[in-house]
């Protein structure tokens, strides 16, 4: 298994390697589209699902960070994920999506296309991203899991956000 | 980390909060003690509340375990003792010994997490029982020990009290923010809908609580604003003893007079006003305060005086810091200003300021204690980031003064609300020097830079939009600039809209939005958008690119 799919698997609950050696039955997630692929992260991490609302420009922040909104009074960063995971930045449109995570006692929000589903998949339909197409750069990509109709692109979000490991 | 030790940590800084003001209080008493008993004026009567305090740091250091500093609290607490029934005079150099066991007990209690010991306590500890010894051959009865021991628990109480962790009190004032905004929601909301019924909104009641709540909300921000103030004595009440050492090292005698130790200010601020205070007190003593044989021959006593005062003036504190030594030398700074290529300080004709610069100094020598590096510049540029505002006046020969004027709070800030490129920013209002219409005419530009013509002088004009990054075309179309203030310095900002004053609550960046060199914090407007808090003070210093 690779570093990002321990973490990953860490963060549905198992305390460590050696449980992970014998794999936690189910994965919990929050599934997502962006472009035309499908993602998913741990339900765990994800405190809410909320509309876009206004969101306010911070000058000079960095470039995959959309700016910030107002989450019933606490300031909320929003991340354009897209241009995170390198696709074009996001249009917005009526089924755009901010997913509200937490860790650490942050909130950072995460703009996507469309929220699919929350759901459970056995643990064993997972597997590392294929050697050749992990870089560097995608330090994100936790593993790929097979759904009968799709592929679910599984995020490490401590790296998507760029968060101490 | 186990639950243990953190159990224990939270002990250790339980122990801390509790002795540090203790062993503070103590070691700039017997400061004082020092000087007064030189003086031949008195101070024995400091020494019972002393021993008191020393008594609780003893027994609070032997429950925790910390045998080192209980040993050094019990051998000041013999010291004390054995230097009242000395009599006068400096008690065959237990004085000394004092002053400084109270400097290395306050250290050794405020590295009380840490492991290893305090440099030069062993060597103290040797030296303090030695003269002991000698004072009072074989120390006193058990009998006036355990009488001092009662003393010292009285000098403890301190009824209707709660320590409060700080970031409790943060929590609460991001609370109180939010309840701010949803309240200002919620009489917006019953305003529209107001509006759409007719001009009766019809629940009379409806009205009513909400205006009450809104009087309601304000006392809430004005108690727990008041939480957050802590008297300025905090700060103030490190200094003797710090620069006791520091006058010993350049050979000078200073006397610390403060007064206002009594003001209050929001705890945020008082940490960080702390260090700058401590430089301008260190120059003092360095640089200003003359030597004693100097003093002798300009006719000034041998001792010189440092006063340090503060006094509060409508949600801002003064603060002024004076010294009776040699004052400024205009020459030589006029001198140095020239080397430097600084000119006459620009539109502050005022050679004094000119001290405020980057990398200014006429110090002869680069001293131990002061100069190296950290001058006057990076005093005014911590007090300008407060919000606060730096003035220097000297008189040649009779001494100089620092007057500082600091916001009460950063928490909330009263700020001017513009729009640029649809956009919302909160401009606080302490570095505006005023908002002007931009009339075409008086818009030029040299060296591709803008300049307007502004009470009869030029200021560099940048458009809000190159600055924020959202754009710069319609710069044409700009209808106000604001002229942002500090330091001398000054800018003309253009923005499309003027929105009004508000008193914003501050709130801080996330670190995934980097670290914008423009922008300070944010905060949430009346209407719930986001605005950006811009920063006039860093703006200020950055060159404006054509």
């Amino acid at each position: 298994m690779s570093d990002a799919l321990l973490r990953f698997a860490d963060e549905l609950g198992a305390a460590g390697p050696a449980e992970v050696a014998a794999p936690v039955a189910e994965l919990h997630l929050v599934t997502f589209t962006l472009d035309r692929e499908a993602y998913g992260v741990p339900v765990q991490r994800v405190r809410e699902v909320i509309r876009v609302g206004e969101i306010t420009r911070v000058p000079q922040a960095p470039e995959h960070v959309r700016g910030v909104t107002n989450l019933r009074g606490r300031i909320l960063p929003v991340v354009e994920l897209r241009s995170r995971l390198g696709l074009t930045p996001a249009v917005l449109t009526p089924r755009s999506r901010i997913v509200v995570t937490e860790a650490h006692g942050r909130i950072l929000g995460l703009l996507v296309d469309a929220v699919l589903q929350v759901t459970r998949i056995p643990a064993d339909t997972v597997q590392p991203a294929p050697e050749d197409i992990r870089t560097p750069e995608a330090d994100w990509l936790a593993g790929v899991a097979r759904r009968p109709d799709r592929l679910l692109i599984l995020l490490d979000l401590d790296a998507v956000l760029l968060l101490q490991r | 980390m186990s639950a243990e030790d953190n159990a224990f940590r939270e002990l250790i800084d339980e122990y801390v909060v509790e002795c540090l003001p203790l062993a503070e209080r103590a070691a700039d008493a017997l400061v004082d003690l020092e000087r007064r008993r030189r003086a031949g004026t008195g101070g024995d009567e400091l020494l019972g509340p002393v021993k008191g305090w020393l008594h609780t740091v003893k027994g609070n250091s032997a429950m925790m375990g910390l045998t080192p500093i209980q040993e050094s609290a019990h051998a000041l607490e013999d010291l004390c003792a054995a230097l009242a029934e000395h009599g006068g005079g400096d008690g065959a150099g237990m004085l000394a010994l004092l002053v400084e066991g109270g400097g290395l007990l306050v250290d050794q209690v405020r590295g009380a997490s840490r492991a290893g010991a305090v440099e030069g306590v062993a060597g103290w500890l040797t030296r303090a029982a030695a003269a002991r010894g000698a004072a009072t051959g074989n120390g006193k009865s058990a009998d006036r020990r355990r009488a001092e021991r009662r003393g010292g628990a009285e000098a403890d109480g301190a009824p209707n009290v709660v320590r409060v962790d700080f970031r409790r009190l943060d929590t609460l004032l991001e609370v109180l923010g939010e309840g701010l905004i949803e309240q200002a929601a919620v009489a917006e909301a019953f305003r529209r809908v107001a509006r759409r019924a007719g001009s009766t909104p019809g629940v009379p009641e409806l009205d009513h609580a909400i205006l009450a709540l809104a009087k309601t909300m304000k006392r809430l921000e004005a108690v727990v604003m008041e939480t957050r103030l802590l008297p300025i004595s905090s700060v103030f009440g490190r200094f003797p003893r710090l620069l006791r050492g520091v006058a010993e090292g350049v050979g000078k005698r200073v006397r610390l007079e403060t007064n206002g130790g009594e003001t209050a200010l929001d705890k945020a601020v008082l940490d960080r006003l702390g260090e700058p205070l401590l430089h301008l007190l260190t120059n003092a003593v360095v640089h200003g305060i003359e030597t004693p044989v100097e003093r002798r021959a300009a006719g000034k006593p041998e001792e010189g005086i440092l006063r340090l005062g503060a006094v509060s003036r409508s949600g801002r504190v003064a603060i002024e810091l004076s010294d009776d030594g040699r004052g400024l030398d205009e020459r030589r700074i006029l001198a140095r200003a020239e080397e430097l290529g600084l000119g006459s300080g620009g539109e502050d004709s005022e050679p004094h300021a000119l001290i405020f610069q980057p990398g200014f100094t006429t110090a002869e020598q680069v001293s131990e204690l002061a100069g190296r590096g950290v001058g006057l510049d990076v005093v005014a540029a911590a007090v300008r980031a407060l919000g606060g505002t730096i003035a220097v006046r000297s008189r040649r020969g009779e001494g100089t003064a620092f007057l500082l004027d600091i916001p009460l709070t950063l928490a909330i800030v009263r700020s001017l609300i513009v729009e640029v490129d649809q956009e919302r920013y909160a401009v606080p209002i302490a570095q505006v020097a005023a908002t002007v219409r931009a009339e075409p005419q008086a818009l030029h530009e040299i060296n591709h830079r803008g300049v307007a013509l502004w009470r009869g002088g030029l200021i560099q004009v940048t458009d809000g939009g190159a600055l924020l990054g959202t754009g710069g075309q319609s710069e044409r179309g700009r209808r106000f600039y604001v002229v942002i203030s500090s330091g001398g310095r000054r800018r003309g900002i253009l923005v499309d809209r003027l929105i009004g004053h508000q008193d914003v609550v501050v709130k801080g960046l996330d670190p995934a939005l980097g670290r914008p060199d423009v922008v300070s914090g944010t905060t949430i407007l009346g209407d719930g958008r986001v605005a950006c808090i811009l920063d006039p003070v860093r703006i200020l210093e950055q060159r404006v690119p054509a």
